[in-house]
């Protein structure tokens, strides 16, 4: 869908909560005009309490967010899907847009390797084995690397030490990545796996 | 004012708006069945996708149904558990959300208390106490009711192995029926004589239910009998074997019960025989048997309000507290 160029600009928005579940730190970003307010990192259940202590600190009530840009995967499914089942429920309460943006756009500093479990990461490329990633010479930042560091350094990549924070996601880096702001539930989860077809027991 | 409820334990996405006396204004149930009859189960990780999809959109339909705005909503009643994680993360944070974003209460709703509110709704509005039956897909058990709340309702009874709608979906999967196993049972159980077929239903100590050896001794029948007459015996099959549950489940209820009342809540509960072999007991309606959220609104109205920042990192729980 082409826009048209002379369409008037949609005016800017003044306050956008953006927040990333995907991986096993939970970031969350209050923006105000364009510059962020505040940062904070949770556990993914606990998303909408770092919200909440963002929005709060920021002298706000929940009903002055404009916007809200969510990191879509890949990651666990769980909280994947955690993080855009806020996103919606925000959209709904709110009647405000919502902007979704790849996980990996969280991460500076280096190439983002995700996490994948099952012995496996995820990078933009997809699903790998850490071992059949081609990294030499590479910055790799985020879970998966730091637990297949053994393997990427063998390669011939830098792994910074574990607590360097350019492993960690940044929820204000999403912002920049975001697709268009629109319907809540055009924004889709970035599974990059098909699910287990395999019934619950019972 | 009204109630907003929301359920996503299992394989149904539902959204309901029940008024504080009890009234329901909108009951939007989406069924993921047919997503999951090919697996002859219900698939965590693909429920969970559907529950995303679909969360928003049910609560969009109940509101409109139910000729309300998000205004009108003074608190969000919402499944915690038990139930899949996965399933019920998705109806717990979207409900946190919407409640935060709105400025009003939720309601962490045990799914079992719902059931059994389904029979504080109207036009039901059954005063306890009363001894319940709660059967479903996962659960069996005997409630001693004493109030509307949850706390004060005590397990006198409960499943050993298997829960009776479980045994009607094995069941069916031995008799080649469909999914879910009981409606396709009960079905084909009106074709039949229950009288074909004696299956013994184990008698446990106490007030507790076994139904293990029951699919065992039906799975056996099958084996026993030639390809040809399987087929012209299924329906005999089928109706001695709901006969065989239904009497399991009605003889404990009236032994716990004695004289007193007697309700039946839970997808089983929807069961034609079971209704008909307790004339005198309370049913939940049809409607309200299965998972849907005008139960969980319901059950809302009888369980503690947590206002902002209290419930923000509230978690879902997989098993019954």
């Amino acid at each position: 869908m082409s826009q048209a160029t002379n369409a008037p600009s949609p005016s800017p928005m003044q306050t956008i909560l953006a927040f990333d579940t995907a991986t096993s730190v939970t970031a969350c970003a209050l923006l105000h005009s364009g510059a962020v307010v505040g940062e904070c990192e949770a556990e993914a259940k606990s998303l909408l309490v770092a919200a909440d202590s963002l929005v709060r600190a920021a002298g706000l009530q929940p009903s002055d967010i404009d916007g809200v840009v969510v990191g879509v995967g890949p990651g666990s499914f769980t909280s994947i899907r955690i993080g855009l089942a806020v996103a919606r429920g925000l959209a709904l309460g709110l009647d405000v847009p919502v902007a979704g943006a790849p996980t990996f756009a969280a991460f500076a500093g280096g190439r983002a390797v995700i996490d994948a479990r099952r012995g496996e990461v995820f990078t933009e490329d997809g699903v790998s084995l850490p071992g059949d990633l081609i990294v030499e010479g590479e910055v790799l930042v985020g879970d998966g690397a730091i637990r297949y560091r053994a393997v990427f350094e063998a390669a011939g990549a830098v792994v910074p030490p574990d607590d360097d924070p350019s492993h960690r996601p940044s929820a204000a880096l999403l912002v920049g990545a975001a697709g268009h702001f629109g319907a809540a539930a055009d924004v889709l989860p970035a599974y990059f796996r098909e699910p287990d077809a395999k019934p619950s027991a019972g | 004012m009204v109630i907003l409820g929301l359920e996503t334990s299992c394989d149904e996405t539902a959204a309901a708006l029940v008024t504080a006396d009890g009234v329901v204004l909108s009951s939007v149930i989406a069924s993921q069945a047919e997503l999951h009859a090919r697996y002859g189960g219900v698939v965590p990780e693909i429920a969970s996708r559907r529950h995303l999809e679909l969360v928003a959109p049910v609560i969009e339909e109940a509101l409109a149904t139910g000729g309300a705005t998000l205004d009108d909503i003074e608190a969000i009643g919402v499944t915690s558990g038990p139930g899949l994680i996965g399933a019920l993360l998705v109806g717990l944070s979207a409900a946190k959300a919407l409640a935060w974003s709105r400025g009003v209460p939720l309601i962490p709703v045990e799914h079992l208390h719902g059931h059994v509110a389904a029979l504080y709704l109207q036009p039901t509005d059954l005063e306890p106490p009363f001894m319940c039956l709660l059967a479903s897909g996962g659960h069996t058990l005997l409630l001693d009711v004493q109030d509307r709340g949850w706390e004060n309702v005590r397990v006198i009874g409960r499943t050993l192995d298997d829960a009776a709608g479980e045994a009607f979906d094995k069941g069916a999967r031995l008799l080649g029926l469909g999914y879910p196993g009981g409606a396709e049972i009960d079905r084909l159980a009106k074709e039949g004589d229950a009288e074909a077929f004696t299956f013994p239903v184990a008698r446990v100590a106490g007030l507790d239910f076994s139904f293990s050896g029951l699919k065992t001794a039906l799975l056996y029948a099958v084996r026993d009998l030639p390809a040809a007459e399987l087929e012209a015996r299924k329906a005999d099959l089928a109706a001695s074997y709901q006969r065989a549950i239904v009497r399991a489940l009605t003889e404990r209820i009236a032994e716990a019960a004695g004289d007193g009342p007697i309700a039946i809540v839970g997808g089983v509960a929807a069961n034609s025989a079971l209704r008909a072999a307790l004339p005198h007991a309370t049913a939940a309606p049809l409607a309200l048997c299965t998972d849907n959220a005008a139960m969980i609104a319901s059950a809302a109205r009888y369980s503690a309000r947590l206002e902002s920042p209290a419930f923000l990192g509230l978690d879902a729980h997989p098993q019954s507290l």
